[in-house]
């Protein structure tokens, strides 16, 4: 009975167990829109590449399903998933060959019993890496690729080999809080190859590097518990899995893709419907919607970042003088703030761009603007918490000065709640950057920007809806992504969860 | 294990790059050099326009792009704004549209094109010439003329860039409406009192649901606006001397006048007038028959205030008119027996005889005294400055709308010199038939129908008691509500969801789903509506510049706005192309671009 009893809580306190539930209802549902796709509603006709998508995707689902029952039978009755169910855990690897991210992930997840954040960074870092290469590959449909296309497609795939390659290291020889001396220069190149804009590669280069120079353990110990607790997280890796593929893709794109193809008019393709050499069809004035959605990736990120941090790093210089010094200076800071802050952000927007013009700063400044009040307000509140330690007053005593006890001490201490609260607003930032190209008010109509783009579209719902369903999409997943990133890294930072 | 994969990869690659091919590769196949702007800096060219002719303003963004340019859009977003940026200057070209409701040609050059013109863009003596020589011509003469004048205008000194010429197309709800009694007509606003239900029975009951995109009107006085935003409702609220048909002919039919002759000389034209239509106005909220005849002394009120400039403040059509020297009524009915008609044996007489019922016996000065079914007639003679036979055109124009003298001379009382828009209320002005504290309504309306309120979504018209009672031309539905819907996607959804049951300006992309929709039909026409590029006349480069205007214009490729719009568009060469054939046509070419270009670096 009481083994029952332990043997349930197993089950409960599994990190793959919910995943593998996750992945098989998400693989059903993919499966399903596959299924749905693959008769398109004016030919009555099954469209056989849809078809197998959905065929290889019920497959996967269903062995997911196999593997989920197993693993419970096997926590039920052990306590623990045997080593056979892992190994079912590399079959589920083929999943990759149709893109299935989740099931991938969870197969990775799975081979390994023992998880470091290393290994989770390996693994997502070259999955990136192959995400990128298949989205880029995609351009060998076209009836011409750009200059720099090859050499930019056999350096991205020997990087991934390199990443591969990793992966294996890391996963023989670094431990919970060590790693082999040499692997710090493994973990300088690693570093090195994030100019792709993968960026974890920069987390593992960095944690590698940690542990191969024996950097102090409660720093390790620290960064160890924080990862963990983000990647215990699924949904909050997802996200942060899709926010740098489309950081590593617009920094990529700019070698892989070719531009014209998604400015230039090209009158011979209008309103093509989706195909290989239009992966997403083109658009009413023959541009590959494809192409201008990675492009538009570019924009949304720029802004969307630029929009954070510029107000990030005003809001919070503010906030923590206004926090830390009298009260004279508190009211005078904020209540300046509070009149900015009754002015409805997205109005405000609006004046600037129509008073100074359309174009990407204009853009930046208009939302940075009506967003520093939040950030003021969060970075005060921390302040005025901080400032009461004990190491401020130690600080005091020692005879620091003010300027230097905020900027030294109290700030960096009150950082983790900014960080929380900029993730969760780019996601806005986004949407706002969209809204407004969609009003015609951010950036130039042929320039791609998601909100362009969903513009277009929308005027064609009807006739060509694949206008509108893909740049929507793409702005729905990457906000998405930011709030569950968002939410992981809150789970994270906030000592009260603990 | 690692040098396999290794070499795999370095394979993979090799295999990609001798399938693939890359940009240039493709671009050398194709053209010899692309040498685009030389050694010579980019010039750049900033476009103006509006944000509803963005897809216009790309592709001529994209094509001088292509030829080397480099472009600055400039979009605003409502009109407003537009014309503001362009009397300020901002722009190296406009994008410009003109419609000649007219239908003659003179119309569609003189305001834009001539020196004195209301809307002149530049000052050129030889198209001043051409355009008055012209005019005096007839239809067979003048096809030479106007095709020197677009050489002028265009190929010589490129001051504009024509880009094409619209099709008309209206969406009928003929689930709801009788699509026959519906008029689609090439040049003129449509006409109201023909438009029946499938049904007669709810001609009472129902009221017609129609569309206009601007509902700030102008005014309700026939010359003191010519916009879109009153042309169809000043059409159907005044009846005209003559009317156009589809086809832009001049007729009788639907007018003032049993029929009209133009005399020896060219230069006198008569009017044979009806009596049977009486002038209505609003009392609450209906309209009533005020027994007010419109009369030979209408007319002419209405014509002397047409063609002087200062008649009322802000008279936005005097340009139309100007060349009317006189209006009179005819007394003497030996004037019409022995004036001979243009290009005929036949007097006057006989020709505005023909066809009507009584003949005349009698013609009368005053319209009280006037009496058809007598042989009691009035007949109007206007007398032109010059020959000039287009006047007929001006003359079924909206502007040229009959008033009552008595109603507008009783509202107009303040002194033109000192008018104040604050204080005095003029005969039209909007906030007389806006609901609210200044609803006033004096309209008094000579034709099918009358205006009875506005609000800033709807105009509500009632039909006109007392027009034409009895005959083919009594308005048929009772009421007509205009709604006022500015997106083409909105109204063309209203449409379709039975909202409105008419929507005249259905988008050029949209036909197929008003094709495929069971319940509406799609009527398409000829239009006169031209959209051309204009280039800045003052203080820019390409206002200097002769070459640079040139390689502009040889940028253009008309075909592919064809292709965009999926055919729904025709070649233009300047306004006047859909009115004569000139047979002048725009081909791009590049190389003349490279050549002009040249040219203007080395200037």
């Amino acid at each position: 009975m009481k083994d029952s009893t332990n043997n349930r809580h197993a089950l409960v306190i599994s990190k793959e167990y919910p995943q593998a539930n996750f992945t098989w209802i998400l693989s059903v549902v993919l499966a399903g829109i596959f299924l749905w796709n693959s008769f398109p509603t004016n030919t009555k006709e099954l469209n056989p590449f849809v078809f197998s998508l959905f065929c290889a995707y019920m497959v996967t689902a269903v062995f997911q399903l196999f593997i989920t029952l197993k693993m419970k039978k096997d926590l039920l009755s052990t306590g623990e998933i045997h080593a056979g169910t892992r190994r079912l855990g590399y079959v589920q690897l083929a999943s990759l060959l149709t893109g299935n991210i989740f099931a991938a992930t969870f197969a990775f997840n799975l081979i390994n019993k023992r998880k470091t954040p290393e290994y989770t960074f390996a693994v997502y870092m070259l999955l990136t890496q192959l995400a990128v290469i298949a989205i880029s590959s995609v351009n060998l449909f076209k009836p011409y690729v750009s200059d720099t296309f090859l050499i930019a497609m056999a350096s991205l795939l020997l990087i991934t080999l390199f990443h591969l390659v990793a992966l294996i290291l890391s996963v023989r020889y670094v431990r919970e809080y060590s790693a082999p001396r040499w692997m710090s220069v493994l973990a300088i190149f690693l570093m090195a190859t994030a100019v792709t804009g993968n960026l974890f590669a920069l987390l593992l280069g960095w944690s590698l590097f940690m542990k191969a120079r024996r950097f102090d353990s409660s720093r390790l110990l620290k960064w160890n518990v924080m990862w963990e607790k983000i990647t215990r997280n699924s949904t909050a890796v997802l996200g942060m899995f899709f926010i740098l593929l489309m950081l590593a893709i617009s920094i990529t794109s700019r070698f892989t893709f070719d531009y014209a193809l998604a400015v230039e008019n090209n009158y011979g393709a209008i309103l093509q419907t989706p195909s290989l050499e239009y992966p997403f069809g083109t658009d009413n004035f023959g541009r590959d919607v494809f192409s201008r959605i990675v492009f538009g990736a570019r924009i949304s990120l720029l802004v969307g970042f630029a929009a954070t941090i510029v107000p990030g790093l005003i809001g919070g210089f503010l906030g923590a003088i206004a926090g830390y010094y009298s009260n004279r200076i508190d009211n005078w800071i904020m209540r300046l703030l509070d009149i900015l802050y009754s002015i409805p952000g997205i109005l405000l927007a609006i004046a600037i761009i129509a008073a100074f013009g359309a174009n990407t700063v204009n853009l930046i400044i208009a939302l940075s603007v009506g967003a520093i009040p939040t950030y003021a307000r969060t970075m005060r509140a921390n302040v005025l918490m901080v400032s009461n330690y004990d190491f401020v007053d130690s600080a005091k005593a020692l005879g620091a000065s003010d300027f230097s006890i905020l900027f030294k001490q109290v700030v960096p201490n009150s950082l983790a709640p900014m960080i929380v609260k900029s993730t969760l607003t780019i996601g806005g930032a986004v949407i706002a950057t969209s809204s407004l190209s969609y009003l015609g008010l951010g950036v130039e109509p042929h320039i791609p920007e998601w909100g362009n783009i969903l513009k277009v579209g929308s005027t064609y719902l009807e006739s060509n809806s694949y206008l509108a369903i893909f740049p929507g999409l793409a702005i729905i997943l990457l906000v998405l992504s930011f709030n569950f990133l968002g939410d992981g890294l809150r789970d994270a930072l906030d000592p009260k969860l603990d | 294990m690692k040098k396999k994969l290794l070499t795999l990869a370095l394979l993979l690659v090799l295999v990609l790059s001798g399938c693939v091919k890359t940009k240039s590769e493709v671009e050398t196949e194709g053209k010899g050099d692309d040498g685009k702007g030389g050694l010579n800096e980019k010039v750049q060219i900033e476009v103006l326009g509006m944000g509803s002719g963005e897809e216009d303003l790309n592709i001529v963004r994209d094509q001088l792009i292509k030829n080397g340019f480099d472009v600055k859009l400039n979009i605003q977003p409502d009109y407003g704004t537009f014309s503001s940026q362009k009397d300020a200057g901002n722009f190296d070209l406009a994008l410009s549209s003109w419609t000649t409701v007219t239908g003659n040609p003179d119309y569609a050059v003189r305001a834009l094109f001539k020196s004195d013109g209301a809307n002149s863009l530049f000052k050129d003596s030889i198209v001043d010439e051409l355009i008055d020589q012209a005019s005096r011509e007839t239809a067979d003469e003048y096809t030479k003329t106007y095709k020197q004048l677009e050489q002028q205008l265009v190929t010589e000194k490129a001051f504009i860039a024509p880009l094409y010429n619209s099709y008309k197309a209206q969406g009928v709800n003929k689930k709801v409406l009788n699509p026959d009694s519906v008029r689609l007509a090439k040049s003129r606003a449509i006409p109201w009192e023909t438009i029946d239900f499938k049904d007669a029975a709810q001609r009472t009951t129902e009221p017609l649901v129609t569309q206009q995109a601007i509902g700030d009107l102008t005014s309700l006085d026939p010359i003191k606006g010519n916009d879109g935003s009153i042309n169809t409702l000043n059409t159907n609220m005044y009846v005209r001397l003559v009317n156009l048909t589809d086809e832009d002919e001049v007729v009788s039919d639907g007018s003032l006048s049993y029929n009209y002759a133009m005399a020896e000389g060219n230069s006198d034209y008569y009017f044979l007038l009806r009596d049977d239509i009486n002038f209505a106005s609003v009392s609450n909220e209906k309209a009533t028959d005020t027994g007010e005849r419109v009369g030979a002394e209408d007319v002419v009120f209405s014509l002397e205030r047409a063609k002087d400039k200062d008649s009322v403040p802000d008279h936005r059509t005097y340009s139309l008119h100007e060349r009317i020297k006189s209006a009179e009524i005819v007394t003497d009915l030996s004037e019409l027996k022995n004036a001979k008609q243009s290009g005929s044996e036949e007097t006057i007489l006989e020709s505005l005889e023909n066809g009507i019922d009584t003949k005349l016996s009698k013609i009368v000065d005053s319209k009280t005294e006037a009496d058809n079914s007598k042989g009691n007639y009035q007949v109007v003679k206007v007398t032109t400055t010059e020959p000039f036979p287009q006047v007929l055109n001006y003359l079924a124009h909206q502007s040229a709308g009959i008033v009552s003298e008595k109603q507008v001379k009783s509202i107009n009382t303040y002194d033109v010199a000192s008018f104040n828009i604050d204080k005095d209320i003029p005969y039209g002005d909007q906030r007389t038939v806006t609901e609210g504290a200044t609803y006033n309504n004096h309209l008094y309306a000579s034709g099918p129908y009358i205006l009875v309120k506005k609000n800033d979504y709807q105009a509500d018209f009632v039909k006109n008691p007392g027009y034409r009672t009895g005959s083919d031309f009594e308005p048929k539905i009772s009421n007509i509500t205009v709604r006022f819907i500015d997106d083409s996607d909105s109204a063309l959804s209203a449409l379709r969801n039975g909202e409105i049951h008419l929507f005249n300006g259905v988008p050029e992309t949209k036909y197929d789903l008003v094709e495929k929709d069971d319940n509406l039909l799609l009527q398409k026409s000829d239009s006169n509506a031209v959209t051309y590029l204009q280039f800045n006349t003052a203080g820019r480069k390409v206002s200097e510049s002769e070459n640079l205007r040139k390689a502009v214009l040889f940028s253009i490729n008309q075909d592919e706005f064809l292709n965009y719009y999926q055919g729904n568009k025709k070649k233009a060469y300047s306004t006047v192309s859909p009115l004569v054939d000139t047979g002048n046509e725009l081909v791009a070419d590049s190389d003349k671009v490279k050549e002009f270009m040249d040219a203007y670096h080395k200037e």
